[in-house]
């Protein structure tokens, strides 16, 4: 009775000394290139950059973004990238999207594109580019189980670092409003005295608030 | 008796295991998007080799598993579906018809060079690749051959919110769609396509009948496809 009390302290202590032990570290900064702002009826889109180029950011992280930004009373109104990516087929694949914002005078002037971006309202686009990487480890957990019973000792841990890039166009002027960056870095720890106890990092999830944030003001223009 | 029984459950463990290192993946008809382009006022005959109906990959990943992944008359839908956004006309080709009697201003004859997959293991990441080499070969009226064009697509999808069998089908989605979108842009350039309108061509023949598994399922929907 006596042993069960004290594993159970020494957990606390662990959990404890860990839960107060700053886990997650992360910085935002943003970049103006010119004035931004967003009227009624105007929309936002949010694109990964291509595949093509290297570029690995994940659906889960675009969908994140998506719904952070249309959040809340202050939110703006999003379109889904897909169905934006549908809507002007061909011209927004992997393949054939604009990678800067000299090619999109031209891009305009193919047949239905700015009718139909119009259409949509949309005035920003958002490229995002970067991902979340496992970047170290370390520890050792092993877990044994028998005809009394069974359980897990040892500690192992893990660090995340979730660097995302998003480049805002201006769909009004064909020019770049700037870009707002996150760089997130996370350690997770799963002490085990009989039971582990996951104490998780959630880098990807503080990336996407932060970004969300940042971009909220930076496209309304909190400052101005 | 009781050896009977013990080789017939070794026999199904064995099964079950061989069954657990082999995955199948069955592709839907893919449809595109209707592409924001202008058609090109060209009439042209489509002649698509057999396994466009009935596409099958096999491959064994080293050390690892085995992959089937039927693509089933995913080609044949595309490339259907495609030009008929593209050209004016569209002539489906059965195999045993002769396009020189055809009232067709060119033929193109698609073709896979190649199909190839990543899994995450093997690229070391949480996605799935696809690899498609098509090859467009254009003729003109008189069946002469005037491009052979090799067509290189890239499809890539992550297996973070998909299954693997989900990721895999939508990499090779993509990279239909990819193939799809350069086509768009480049067929013109490359095989000066549109300038053979202007050709003389043989007299008009009649309508051929439409092959069921040439249809695909959202705008072309006959054999012959005009607007």
């Amino acid at each position: 009775m006596q042993q069960a009390r004290d594993v159970i302290r020494i957990q606390l202590i662990i959990l404890l000394g860990l839960a107060l032990g700053g886990c997650i570290t992360s910085r935002v900064e943003d970049a103006r290139e010119g004035m931004t702002g967003i009227n009624e009826g105007e929309s936002v889109v949010i694109m990964a950059k291509s595949y093509h180029l290297g570029n690995e950011t994940e659906e889960d992280y675009i969908n994140c973004i998506e719904n952070a930004l249309s959040r809340g009373s202050k939110g703006l109104r999003v379109i889904p990238h897909r169905q934006f990516v549908d809507s002007l087929f061909p011209w927004f694949e992997p393949r054939t999207a604009p990678a800067e914002t000299k090619n999109l005078p031209k891009l305009m002037q193919r047949p239905g594109v700015a009718e139909q971006i119009a259409q949509q309202g949309v005035r920003y686009i958002i490229w995002l580019d970067g991902d979340t990487e496992r970047v170290a480890g370390g520890g050792s957990l092993s877990c044994a189980a028998g005809p009394g019973g069974g359980g897990c000792f040892g500690f192992a841990w893990w660090q995340n670092d979730a660097d995302y890039n998003a480049s805002v166009w201006d769909l009004e002027g064909l020019e770049s409003a700037g870009t707002v960056s996150t760089d997130v870095s996370g350690t997770s720890f799963l002490p085990a005295l009989v039971i582990p106890v996951p104490l998780i990092a959630r880098t990807q999830s503080r990336a996407c608030k932060n970004l969300a944030g940042q971009l909220q003001s930076f496209i309304v223009n909190e400052a101005a | 008796m009781i050896l009977k029984a013990r080789i017939a459950l070794t026999g199904l463990l064995l099964a079950a295991t061989l069954v657990g290192c082999s995955s199948n993946v069955t592709l839907q008809t893919p449809t595109i998007p209707r592409p924001l382009t202008e058609k090109m006022p060209v009439s042209i005959g489509l002649r698509m080799p057999p396994n466009f109906q009935s596409f099958v990959h096999e491959e064994e990943v080293y050390g690892r598993s085995e992959w089937t992944i039927d693509l089933g008359n995913a080609n044949a839908a595309l490339f259907t579906q495609l030009f008929g956004f593209m050209f004016e006309k569209v002539t489906v080709l059965n195999p045993d018809d002769d396009p020189q009697l055809l009232d067709i201003d060119a033929l193109i004859e698609p073709s896979i060079d190649a199909f190839e997959f990543a899994v995450p293991n093997q690229s070391n990441s949480e996605s799935f690749a696809v690899w498609v080499r098509y090859r467009l070969r254009v003729y003109d009226a008189e069946g002469t051959l005037v491009s052979n064009w090799p067509v290189s697509a890239y499809g890539k999808s992550e297996t973070e919110s998909l299954s693997n069998s989900e990721a895999l089908k939508r990499a090779a989605i993509l990279a239909m769609r990819d193939a799809a979108a350069l086509i768009i842009m480049k067929l013109d350039a490359t095989t000066g396509i549109s300038a053979m309108a202007d050709r003389e061509t043989p007299a008009a023949a009649p309508a051929i009948e439409v092959p069921p598994a040439a249809a695909a399922e959202d705008d072309v929907q006959a054999t012959i496809v005009e607007e």
